[in-house]
């Protein structure tokens, strides 16, 4: 398969990119890795006139900053990523999270940011369009959804691994705009609408992920549901974050995002909030499970049927409840 | 003359393993003619039209497009895997007057480069009128249904869209029914799968002056492929050259006339220059062929004991729009039962339906894996009822050597008994078998499972061209060159037959060059299909190598005063035994005779053809007629885990006591062995080709699951030796590349309703159909 | 627009025009004749194009040519020593590793990184590092068991 033609631009800073970014508008995307980006254009999915890649650019490595917040480049690869000693150190979830995407050479080659931004998937619309389907669909700017006819709505999923371990780490994105520098929760950066799932816009771009690593007593979990185990999308995926009193016995908060299943990653704020303040046991992770299975609704996707994803969303939830809650431990650096 | 054995049944490395690891195997795709155009082809984007008008004009005047093809620049010839008297040809090469699948060809471009020939294609305006359609093949079946086409005119019931029938039988189905004290019907169904070949497919046609046309293709086969070009061009077969190139896989999925075949070469006759066409993955899954999903209903009835005395079948193959390889599936389907067990009473029907789905094809096992996972899934259903375990009814039933098939073949040394057992032995079966169903609750999410399925497969089969003929030459230094029309897909087809030449003449095997699969200067063979290699090809190989040992021995008795009983093959050279002094080189021998047989340099030929005597193929229509010379025979156990929280399965071990004669390279057995387990865990667990009227829903690897190296199963191989490869004489050894992706497929079945107590009607055994199973599906 | 890029493969540096879209892949097999690397899919998902960029297993059919500017690339045809084959390409011949040996470029480049960065890894080691090159021909099997045995070998070697 072929790429279709573009220009090709290669900024030698962030700022330059953005400035290029907002100067073409909606002619030019951003690339980095390009492993989500190319094969959609190869398919025909997307045309860009101008590619802005950020390829050449180094990335700097993780840091831990004066209140031990960690800072990631978003160009880091998930190669990197995932065999970062200090990521390791700080947020074993996201390391996790980093080593279950796709393949060994598509890691080596897409970046956190890419998998961050990565577009919806669908398998009516992830396909070239030349002979195989006569109608467009809502994603390719048509007016129906040729999976599911009455569903009056597209049910695209967004299936980053590491969106989730993220959001329940309580992480930040720092976009950089022409003119300014902002932070947003990273589950800000989703719009949860499937035809356009990213609140960023022309002109902006993804550059650093800041995850708080409190001094508390934290057990965490990412489970990612696959037949095959790799070189896969998600059949659905689970991040847990569960902040301990120091007992280790109470939970004080908990955060809980479900991947995979949705138009973007889902936070399940009511089973967050049932965990909240609770003893963990094995009552509670059933119970809060079924809480979260039913405030997400999962989207059929992918030859999996809703039905089937609820059930095993319930499963997944619930070990990594129990995972999570095996691994508790102390932040490194914590004296006490 | 002893029969010690240096190269048969020894771990030689493949022959073509440095240049295949070194990447210097030339495939189709990577060949590059001066002058080369592009080819590409318009695809139907309807499951049913007529086609009003197609306009190339705009196309024609793209700067770089040199030729345009329609069914116009055709002869008008069809063509199809089957074209007999009952099953006449009914494919166009290029689609007229109607379309009848998503993908049919219907124009094809040639160009100076891909971007030209892709824009080309989007200039050519086709005018359609939607036809009404149908894709599933009950629905496809019934009176009134749109007609793909007429139904079969000799299938006499009142039903649409008939492709073609089989029917067979023996004994008195009535009678045996009423001996029953069991009886149980079920009915299983399979689902669409595609051969996942990692080379996808292409050609480079190149029709050159003086008018012979030079094909390299990704194929099965040469010579199947001419017979199809030449019909279909108007070509003498002599004007037709098919060669080789490396392939890179095929499983059944490269074996018919293509398109991007038919098309690269009539747009190089077209423009006088090379053309060359790849298929992109896409195309692959949108508009090529995939395997033949099958309706299983069985009825069967046993004695107390276990003993089968009636079964009856219904098989409906889910055929596409064309015929293809439909009517050869329903006939395959009834001889992938005949062989495993005695069954007195039997009765037959076999129906291929045609839909607007694409056409179908032949895909490794060809309806094996499908009738085997039905029949065996139903046996052990039956055990259970009965209180036998798996293991007494199969060995109760199962065949034994000398047994004569009711088609009049023989199993000679049928070793199924022993596969039984030893695979059984070598698991445990018998102690681990029904552990899990009774396990507690408590024991956490995971339940192990373990399930037997055995196989019977044929060795070979008489269809065109039916005969495998080889040449053997020595050269002037003593070494040989071998000539067959051979094509080693990966299976290692060269390899072996190098080491038949090896063994025949005492010849190391980097003295032996092949030169392979070319129709022009390789002898005729039957092809990389109906696994008819190791025993066809090498028995011409085997009778080709005795003519040239004997010319040297000949040669040798006279030169060195011994007499022929007396002298010894070794290290390229003959010396009389016990003195080993006493000694002629081969090369040596070669000048000798070219000085004294009149100029002969020492050439063999020998050639070979399965169910020799038997002039033709057995009826498709009622299976009357012999079909193979020799049966393979297997039994396989699966050891599954299940989750039963998820519903997710996994295969962890496979073992596979096989009875493929004897093993001509051990090696090469068990990668064709643990190649067959992998298919098959893909079959159970993650593969389908998802598709909603006539259209593909996951053309790609990522979303259709081809099994990882994550889902390896611990693959065990037990060799069950029944033949014997000896020097002089004719050998029956047996198929080992198709018949053992199907036992084990019926073994992991049966080991999931072992580890769960869920029997699964249907292929894949997603982790949803094995919750819905346990009831927990909401 | 054209862009003069200069390729330094197995080595040998060369220099080409070449269109931004035109991805490595392309460039190895149409212009340099390095047909070795192979296209499966040309979306990322089988490995068969894989190749070593600064000593990374990288996907060539999602790659720009552009973006490879001196940057030092190794191919399957850089692997081994003329006719000598390395550990790991002896080991897959010996063990039975290849069949059709269309995977068999990308899967030999994986492995030769693994073995590289950890001469001893277990299984799920292998696996992480294969996941991404598909085989359908032999089940994977006597793939894990060539690494093993280069592996074996290379640490031999080493003593």
């Amino acid at each position: 398969m072929r790429l279709p033609k573009f220009e090709h631009v290669q900024p030698s800073s962030r700022e330059e990119a953005s400035r290029l970014l907002q100067e073409h508008g909606s002619r030019a995307r951003l690339v980095s890795g390009g492993t989500d980006l190319y094969p959609r254009m190869k398919y025909g999915l997307t045309r860009p006139d101008v590619l802005i890649s950020l390829k050449g650019l180094p990335a700097t490595p993780p840091t831990v900053d004066p209140n031990g917040d960690l800072h990631v480049d978003a160009l880091m690869t998930l190669a990197d990523l995932a065999r970062s000693q200090t990521v390791l150190e700080k947020t074993p979830l996201l390391s996790e999270a980093a080593l279950s995407v796709a393949s060994n050479q598509i890691r080596h080659m897409g970046t956190l940011g890419g998998n961050l931004c990565q577009e919806n998937r669908c398998p009516y619309y992830n396909q070239t369009h030349t002979f195989q389907f006569v109608e467009p669909c809502f994603k390719r700017n048509g007016d129906q959804c040729y999976l599911i006819p009455k569903g009056k709505k597209c049910w695209a999923v967004f299936s980053s691994d590491t969106a989730p371990a993220l959001i329940s780490l309580g992480a930040s994105a720092t976009i950089l705009a022409p003119k300014e520098r902002r932070q947003l929760p990273l589950e800000n950066l989703y719009t949860g609408d499937p035809l356009k799932p990213l609140t960023i816009s022309d002109g902006e771009v993804l550059t650093e992920i800041i995850i708080p690593c409190p001094l508390s007593l934290r057990g965490t979990a990412f489970m990612k549901f696959t037949l095959r185990g790799g070189m896969e999308y998600a059949a659905l995926s689970v991040a847990v974050v569960l902040d301990m009193e120091n007992d280790g016995v109470l939970c004080r908060a908990a955060r809980i995002t479900v991947g995979s299943v949705g138009a973007g990653p889902i936070r399940a704020g009511k089973g967050e909030n049932a965990m909240a303040g609770q003893r963990l046991s094995k009552n509670l992770f059933q119970e809060v499970a079924q809480l979260v299975v039913s405030e997400t609704h999962p989207f059929p996707h992918h030859g999996y049927s809703a039905a089937y994803l609820r059930a095993c969303l319930e499963v997944e939830t619930r070990r990594a409840f129990s995972l999570a809650a095996e691994q508790i431990t102390r932040n490194p650096g914590d004296p006490g | 003359m002893e029969n010690k054995l240096d190269y048969v049944g020894q771990r030689i490395p493949r022959k073509d393993g440095p240049v295949k690891v070194t990447g210097r195997a030339k495939y189709t795709v990577d060949v590059q003619l001066p002058g080369m155009l592009v080819g590409r082809i318009l695809r139907s984007p309807h499951p049913h039209a007529k086609i009003l008008n197609i306009d190339v004009s705009r196309a024609e005047r793209l700067k770089g497009v040199k030729a345009i093809i329609t069914s116009d620049d055709t002869i008008g010839v069809k063509h199809a895997f089957v074209d007999t008297p009952r099953y006449p040809a009914d494919e166009p090469p290029i689609a007229k007057d109607r379309v009848l699948f998503v993908g049919e060809a219907v124009a094809a471009v040639a160009a100076t480069d891909a971007d030209v020939a892709e824009e080309a294609l989007s200039l050519i305006k086709v005018d359609y009128e939607p036809l009404p359609a149908v894709f599933d093949v009950e629905e496809a079946m019934q009176p009134g249904a749109p007609e793909v086409h007429t139904s079969h005119p000799k299938v006499k019931e009142p039903l649409s869209n008939i492709a073609g029938k089989t029917e067979s039988g023996w004994g008195d189905i009535k009678t045996g029914f009423a001996q029953a004290d069991y009886v149980r019907e079920d009915r299983f169904e399979s689902h669409l799968r595609t051969h996942g070949y990692l080379e996808p497919q292409a050609t480079v046609a190149s029709y050159e002056p003086g008018g012979k046309l030079n094909v390299l293709t990704s194929s099965q086969g040469p010579f199947f492929k001419r017979a199809k070009l030449a019909q279909t061009l108007g070509l003498p077969f002599s004007r037709v050259r098919v060669h080789k190139a490396y392939v890179g896989g095929g499983f059944g999925g490269k074996i018919d006339l293509f398109y991007h075949e038919f098309c690269a070469a009539l747009l190089s006759m077209k423009t006088g220059r090379p053309v060359k066409i790849e298929a992109s993955r896409e195309e692959i899954f949108t508009a090529y062929r995939h395997g033949e999903p099958l309706i299983i209903e069985i009825k069967t009835g046993v004695k107390n004991d276990g003993t089968l005395v009636a079964q009856q079948f219904r098989v409906i193959n889910k055929s596409g729009a064309y015929r293809g390889t439909g009517v050869v599936v329903i006939f395959l389907a009834w001889g992938f039962i005949i062989g495993a067990y005695r069954v007195p009473n039997f009765k037959y029907e076999g129906y291929a339906v045609y839909t607007n789905n694409p056409p179908r094809t032949a895909q490794r096992g060809h309806g094996c894996p499908q009738m085997r996972f039905a029949v065996e899934s139903q046996l052990d259903m039956i055990a259970e009822k009965l209180g036998i375990d798996p293991l007494e009814i199969r060995l109760k039933n199962a065949r034994q050597a000398g047994e004569i098939l009711p088609n009049g073949d023989n199993v000679y040394n049928c070793g199924l008994t022993e596969c039984i057992e030893k695979a059984a032995e070598h698991t445990e079966f018998k102690k681990k078998y029904g552990q899990a169903r009774s396990a507690s609750p408590s024991m956490g999410s995971i339940r192990h499972g373990i399930g037997i399925g055995v196989s019977a497969y044929i060795t070979g089969s008489l269809i065109y061209p039916n005969s495998s003929s080889t040449v053997i030459k020595m050269n002037d230094d003593g070494t040989v060159t071998l000539l067959t029309g051979a094509l080693d897909i990966g299976q290692g087809a060269e390899t072996i037959l190098c080491q038949i030449v090896a063994e025949e003449l005492k010849l190391p095997m980097e003295d032996i060059e092949v030169i392979a699969a070319d129709t022009e200067t390789t002898p005729v063979d039957i092809g990389s299909w109906i696994s008819g290699n190791a025993f066809v090809t090498g028995n011409a190989v085997r009778v080709a190598g005795t003519e040239v040992r004997e010319k040297l021995l000949s040669i040798a008795a006279e030169e060195l005063e011994a007499s022929l009983e007396d002298l010894v093959l070794k290290d390229k050279c003959v010396y009389v035994a016990g003195s080993p002094s006493h000694k002629l080189t081969y090369q040596q021998l070669v000048s000798l005779s070219i000085q004294k047989r009149d100029g002969d340099p020492i050439i063999g030929e020998g050639h070979w053809r399965t169910v020799r005597g038997e002039p033709y193929h057995p009826s498709l229509a009622t299976t009357k007629g012999r079909w193979s010379d020799s049966y393979a025979f297997g039994a396989q156990v699966a050891e599954v885990e299940v989750d039963i929280e998820t519903g997710q399965a996994r295969l962890i071990r496979a073992v596979t006591a096989h009875d493929c004669g004897f093993p001509i390279n051990p090696t090469l057995v068990e990668g064709q062995m643990d190649g067959q387990v992998s298919m098959a865990l893909g079959h159970a667990f993650m593969e389908e080709v998802l598709m909603k009227e006539g259209r593909t829903l996951n053309p790609s690897w990522l979303d259709y699951r081809m099994p990882t190296i994550h889902n390896t199963a611990k693959s065990e191989v037990i060799d069950v030796i029944t033949e014997r490869y000896e020097i002089g004489r004719p050998y029956r050894t047996k198929e080992v590349g198709e018949g053992y992706v199907s036992g084990i497929l019926a073994a992991i079945a049966n080991a999931v309703y072992d580890a769960v107590g869920v029997r699964l009607y249907t292929t894949p055994f997603t982790p949803e159909k094995i919750l819905q199973g346990l009831g927990k599906l909401k | 627009m054209k862009q003069i890029i200069e390729l330094s493969v197995n080595g040998e540096s060369s220099e080409f025009a070449v269109e931004p879209q035109e991805t490595l892949l392309e460039a190895l097999r149409d212009r340099m004749g390095l047909t070795g690397t192979k296209e499966g899919c040309g979306t990322g998902e089988c490995g068969s194009c894989t190749v070593l960029i600064g000593g990374k297993p990288i996907l060539s059919c999602l790659t720009l040519a552009v973006e490879c500017h001196k940057r030092d690339i190794v191919t399957i045809e850089g692997i081994g020593d003329g006719n000598d084959l390395s550990p790991v390409q002896q080991a897959f011949v010996d063990c039975g590793a290849i069949q059709c040996g269309f995977c068999t470029s990308g899967m030999v480049l994986s492995s030769e990184v693994l073995l590289k960065e950890n001469p001893n890894p277990q299984e799920k080691d292998i696996y992480k590092a294969l996941e991404g090159n598909l085989c359908r021909c032999t089940g994977y099997n006597k793939i894990i068991e060539a690494v093993h045995k280069a592996s074996e070998q290379m640490v031999t070697e080493q003593e």
